[in-house]
């Protein structure tokens, strides 16, 4: 019958194109059923092997003029050694800096003065390389390619660059709860399995040029290699263009070394992160899973999708819909050659977060306690099947969904079948399955946030809790009350002075700061002008009586586009005010009403008072700070890392390398080691801006 | 979700540049083009190649159409089209769109409003229902209507109060025209705060039954469907909304400016001092459209373009420094072309001004070389056709060439105008509108706290 309809309507359209057919119906009132679906056809695709054990997959489509290469070797982090963790990273960062007969401007120009690009990157498991490019250039695409994997240069002066921005990487991150609270997580999950390491400082330092050729050398070989071919290019036309530009390369990667297994847990851990005064927190919840192949996954993607998968999922619902907790709040399955993993993640106030973690714990419970209902199991379905035709809309989408299949070593039909797989799923099976995958009470509980407030509040919810800092270290619980500070500083040997710096980005002229200590009255006065080109502008001024003992504190100004204030008032061991802060989602205000621990100083007089502390090599000094931008408490230590001569256009001096745990942007002071002592140079950690002084 | 489109990403110059779209060796799009008898225009572009199907449904409408005391008004009720309808109560759009894997959304610019869905071929139907459910029964309430007032404002905080040189921009760029000859582009698209808190139901009432017609909208399909039953969709689902009248024209009566002028515009926000130079530019149908766009890639495009070698790398003179064609969205009235620099720190900002009036006097007096336009030519080529991959900017496309161009087949056409730009029609165009005379300056300066 229907199909009847539509044919004479059909007739209709052909006989008069410019008129169209009139309403057969009037307007229905409630949404239309979904059309019939076609057989899902994944695009077809070819495949073969080069003499020299290349694979090769070639999605030929013809509709555009463009092409998408790939190339793609197992040299990701789990192949590098536990004491040079980033170094498949570098490795890949450097491949186009310098490659065959071209350097690193060369290289760049070579490909977007045709129009395209060129990337490299390593995960867990693999190192790719890719370039995009019309398919005229096809010849010059393949000769990129291969001059990067096989002809990279190394040049000394790169490899230092890279290692410089990946150091500065590492220093930000330490500032950033969502990347604290990731590598956390993957330590606790997978132990001593290489997926739990992370690169950090040591690491880094130690790579060598000797051991990234050495890693080229050995891994990236053409021996099970995989290159993958998207777009305007037939099998025929990919497979001479490699012959040609892999001629001569041979040779198979060095085998790769037993992997050790990943931890079994047989009951749920958390770990606190304490980072003093964060008004947020992060949470990741998360266990191991299985390999890649296993059969389970299907259900788990529909149990998941129900659980955590975008704005329909019941963690966006209720957490973020109902509740008003937090921006988004999401679960995954992580795929991985190995072990794949579970998480569940979110972002929370600080004053929710353990209600937070409950109701996560809770839902993900529902998930393994009773079956979908069947409208939330179909709608969910439905979004994941219906998601797929987009996809696969273009070649190279298609092509990065054959090769993630190759080089996971899935099923030979597993891209052509896995809507079909995931259209099959019953209720009951993603129940058995959300069972399995979703395991917490054999797993591990991160939170990153403030642990005064936190810890009494989660320290319950698993079996075994524990405490550590943002570096990993444990901590003592008893530690996360500020005490009374010890420390007696020569308050009497103050002098008037005014300091004068220049701000830097990247050696350029960006911004200045001035800072001036002055008598009031009986006591001091200190007043700090900072403008970072448009990033900050802000004036800061801190009273306090000739004993040291805090008055006041007065800030206003922009930062990032964000109105900033502080109007804090100290007396009889209490601070009160208000104070407003730029964040991500806006600026925050806090109304501030705390207790003052004796002796604290208020945070934005540090840099001032940071010369007249005991700094000595090898220094760890404790340092009772009121955060008056958050109106709370915490115990800082400033921290002598060594030596260094500093020039500055005020001189050069010899300076104690200072830093500061516990403060939210890590920086690095330097402190002219001779009378009088004066802070020389601030450099701020992972931002390429220096502040240093003029006079 | 809704959003306007406006110069709002200073540091990023390409994603600026205008969509255009054409490429001269492919095959001729078959486009299948029709009326129904309200007046809705369609486009269908039937492809197969995969499941997929974009409903891309433009109103003829933008801040263009606004009149003095009205301005914002596009926007706002765009966002009003996100409210709710008779069978699809608020909230239901995204949600089935969702449920069904598909993505969504709206924006507003200053020639045009787009709302679109992208998602399964199978749920074609669906998208067609929702649109033609808002078109036919919007739910204009003043609950809604008071939210949404809300909603712009915030949103006018957020990317525009609350930013550097942001909101100068979006106040002060369109003064390049002049309000008495053509308001329709010399007021900005976010609107005055004042016309926006008196708008009362009854004017926004009026604005859709105007506007938001099928005689004033174009439907384009692409993807994945058959012909003859997408038509009977449409047919059912908009074939009896009702026509409306015909909106009134858009005057704009402007010529190249006569005589430079200048402005300083004090800006809370900004910390560093900014020089942006406008110049008065033709329409994008205009036969020197493309050669204004190339040269515009050439002197500010990108790391290796001229501005940034001269102000950023060699003088130090800038933080930043890039040119800006119509950012604002493109247009069939007059366009801008701006060249924008933000000074460095203890730089005067007459010396980083003086830099680029350098660049610019440079380029008309000694034009460009062969080799700086082939590498703006095959940039440009290569983005636009990979935009046709995938089939909603392909739908946009299809969109941009019946709008702008007045001919949907330029979709195809359209590259050649691009590919036959030579040095000496950049060096010409240079000539001919980055003139003196023909400038607005605007130096934007750090307001004193």
């Amino acid at each position: 019958m229907r199909a009847r309809l539509l044919s004479l309507l059909a007739a209709g359209t052909v006989l008069a194109p410019f008129v169209a057919p009139l309403p057969a119906q009037g307007f229905p009132k409630t949404p239309p059923a979904p059309m019939p679906l076609a057989p899902a056809q994944f695009p077809p695709f070819q495949e073969a092997v080069l003499p020299n054990g290349v694979r090769l997959v070639v999605v030929e489509n013809r509709k555009q003029p463009v092409l998408s290469v790939s190339l793609s070797f197992a040299a990701g982090s789990v192949t590098e050694p536990g004491t040079k963790v980033g170094l498949a990273s570098m490795v890949a960062g450097l491949l186009n800096k310098g490659a065959g007969a071209r350097n690193a401007e060369q290289f760049a120009d070579a490909i977007e003065g045709v129009g395209g690009g060129f990337a490299a990157s390593a995960g867990d498991d693999f190192l790719q390389l890719y370039v995009n490019t019309l398919s005229r250039n096809a010849a010059l695409a393949f000769e990129l390619l291969a001059d990067a994997a096989i002809r990279p240069a190394f040049p000394e002066q790169e490899v230092e660059l890279l290692r410089t921005q990946t150091l500065s990487g590492l220093q930000l991150e330490r500032s950033q709860p969502a990347a604290i609270a990731g590598r956390t997580f993957r330590q606790a999950l997978y132990g001593a399995h290489p997926y739990g390491r992370s690169a950090t400082e040591a690491t880094v330092k130690a790579i060598t040029r000797a051991d990234l050729v050495a890693f080229h050398k050995a891994r990236l070989r053409p021996q099970g290699a995989l290159l993958v071919v998207a777009g305007d290019l037939s099998l025929a036309q990919a497979r001479a263009l490699a012959t040609k530009a892999f001629a001569g390369w041979t040779g198979a990667p060095a085998a790769l070394a037993a992997l050790p297994p990943v931890p079994a847990r047989t009951q749920a851990e958390l770990i606190l992160v304490h980072r003093p005064g964060s008004v947020q927190s992060n949470v990741l919840i998360g266990n191991t899973t299985w390999g890649p192949a296993d059969p389970r996954r299907y259900a788990a993607t529909v149990a998941n999708e129900a659980l955590g998968g975008g704005s329909e999922g019941r963690f966006f619902r209720i957490l973020r819909e109902e509740k008003g907790w937090t921006y988004g709040s999401y679960s995954e399955l992580e795929t991985r050659r190995g072990a794949g993993a579970f998480s569940a993640s979110g972002e929370f106030r600080t004053a929710v977060t353990d209600s937070a973690v409950t109701v996560m714990l809770q839902q993900i419970r529902a998930l393994r306690d009773a079956v979908l209902p069947a409208q939330e199991f179909a709608d969910r379905k439905g979004s994941l099947t219906g998601r797929f035709p987009l996809q696969v809309e273009t070649a190279e989408q298609v092509a990065n969904r054959v090769a993630t299949a190759r080089l996971l070593g899935l099923p030979a039909d597993y891209v052509q079948t896995y809507r079909q797989k995931l259209a099959a799923v019953t209720a009951a099976e993603a129940r058995t399955a959300a069972a399995a995958a979703f395991r917490p009470e054999q797993g591990v509980i991160v939170v990153v946030g403030d642990g005064q407030t936190l810890w009494p509040k989660l320290k319950g919810l698993a079996r075994s809790a524990r405490l550590v800092d943002v570096e990993g270290k444990p901590m003592d619980p008893a530690d996360l009350t500020p005490k009374a500070s010890t420390l007696a500083l020569p308050w009497d040997r103050l002098v008037a002075r005014t300091d004068s710096f220049e701000v830097r980005l990247q050696g350029n002229p960006f911004g200045y700061q001035v800072t001036r200590l002055e008598r009031d009255g009986a006591g001091w006065r200190h007043t700090d002008v900072t403008v970072l080109g448009p990033i900050v502008n802000q004036k800061t001024v801190v009273t306090f009586g000739s004993d040291g003992a805090m008055q006041s504190v007065k800030q206003e100004g922009t930062a990032q586009g964000q109105p900033m204030a502080i109007d804090v008032a100290y007396a009889n061991g209490r601070a009160t005010g208000s104070a407003k802060t730029p964040g991500a989602q806006g600026p925050t205000e806090v109304k501030v009403n705390a207790e003052v621990p004796a002796g604290a100083l208020d945070d934005n007089l540090l840099q001032a008072v940071l010369p007249m502390l005991p700094l000595a090599p090898g220094a760890k000094i404790p340092v009772t700070v009121f955060q008056s931008g958050k109106g709370t408490a915490a115990t800082w230590t400033v921290r002598v890392d060594g030596e260094e001569s500093v020039t500055v256009p005020a001189g050069t001096f010899a300076t104690y390398k200072v830093a500061i745990d516990g403060a939210e942007q890590p920086v690095s002071l330097y402190v002219s080691t001779a009378a009088p002592r004066r802070v020389v140079k601030v450099a701020f950690n992972g931002v390429p801006i220096e502040i240093v002084l003029v006079k | 979700m809704p959003h306007v489109r406006t110069g709002r990403a200073l540091l990023a110059a390409a994603a600026l540049l205008l969509p255009l779209a054409g490429q001269a060796q492919a095959p001729r799009t078959a486009i299948d083009s029709y009326a129904l008898p309200n007046g809705l225009r369609v486009h269908l572009v039937e492809d197969h190649s995969s499941q997929v199907v974009a409903v891309d449904l433009w109103y003829d409408v933008g801040s263009r159409n606004e009149v003095p005391g009205r301005t914002g008004f596009a926007h706002l009720f765009e966002h009003m089209m996100f409210q709710g309808s008779a069978n699809a109560p608020k909230g239901e759009h995204m949600t089935r769109i969702g449920n069904a894997g598909g993505s969504l959304n709206g924006s507003t610019r200053a020639d045009v409003t787009n709302y679109y869905e992208w998602l399964p071929s199978n749920r074609l139907n669906l998208a067609l229902w929702l649109e033609a459910d808002r078109m036919r029964a919007l739910a204009i309430t003043p609950e809604n209507l008071k939210n949404q007032q809300e909603a712009v404002k915030e949103e006018r905080r957020l990317r525009f109060d609350n930013q550097p040189y942001t909101g100068a921009l979006v106040d002060r760029l369109p003064t390049l025209w002049d309000a008495q000859g053509c308001f329709a582009y010399a007021h900005s698209l976010i609107g005055s705060m004042d016309d926006l808190n008196a708008a009362k139901v009854e004017d926004v009432k009026a604005f859709f039954d105007l506007y938001y017609a099928p005689n004033n909208a174009t439907l384009v399909v692409v993807g994945d469907f058959r012909p003859a039953e997408a038509k009977a969709l449409i047919a059912q689902y908009f074939g009896d909304i009702p026509r409306g009248q015909t909106p009134p024209p858009v005057r704009c009566e402007q010529g190249l400016g006569t005589a430079a002028r200048r402005e300083v515009v004090p800006d809370r926000n900004a910390t560093l001092p900014a020089v942006l130079m406008a110049f008065r530019i033709p329409a994008v149908n205009h036969a020197d459209y493309p050669a204004l766009e190339l040269l515009g890639t050439i002197v500010g495009g990108g790391e290796s373009s001229r501005f940034n070698k001269a102000l950023v790398r060699d003088a130090k003179v800038a933080l930043a420094a890039q040119a800006l064609v119509n950012p604002f969205g493109p247009t069939r009235g007059p366009g801008a072309w701006a060249a924008l620099a933000i000074a460095n720190q203890g730089v005067a900002i007459d010396s980083a001004e003086a830099r680029l009036t350098a660049e610019l006097a440079r380029v008309r007096a000694d034009g460009v070389s062969e080799a700086e336009v082939t590498k703006a030519k095959h940039a440009y080529r290569f983005g636009k056709v990979s935009e046709r991959q995938q089939a909603l900017p392909f739908a946009e496309a299809v969109h941009f060439a019946a709008l702008f161009l007045g001919d949907v087949r330029a979709v195809d056409t359209d590259l050649d105008r691009y590919d036959a730009v030579t040095a000496a029609d950049i060096r010409r165009v240079a000539e001919r509108y980055l003139r003196p005379e023909n400038s607005l300056t605007l130096v934007i300066t750090p307001e004193k706290k």
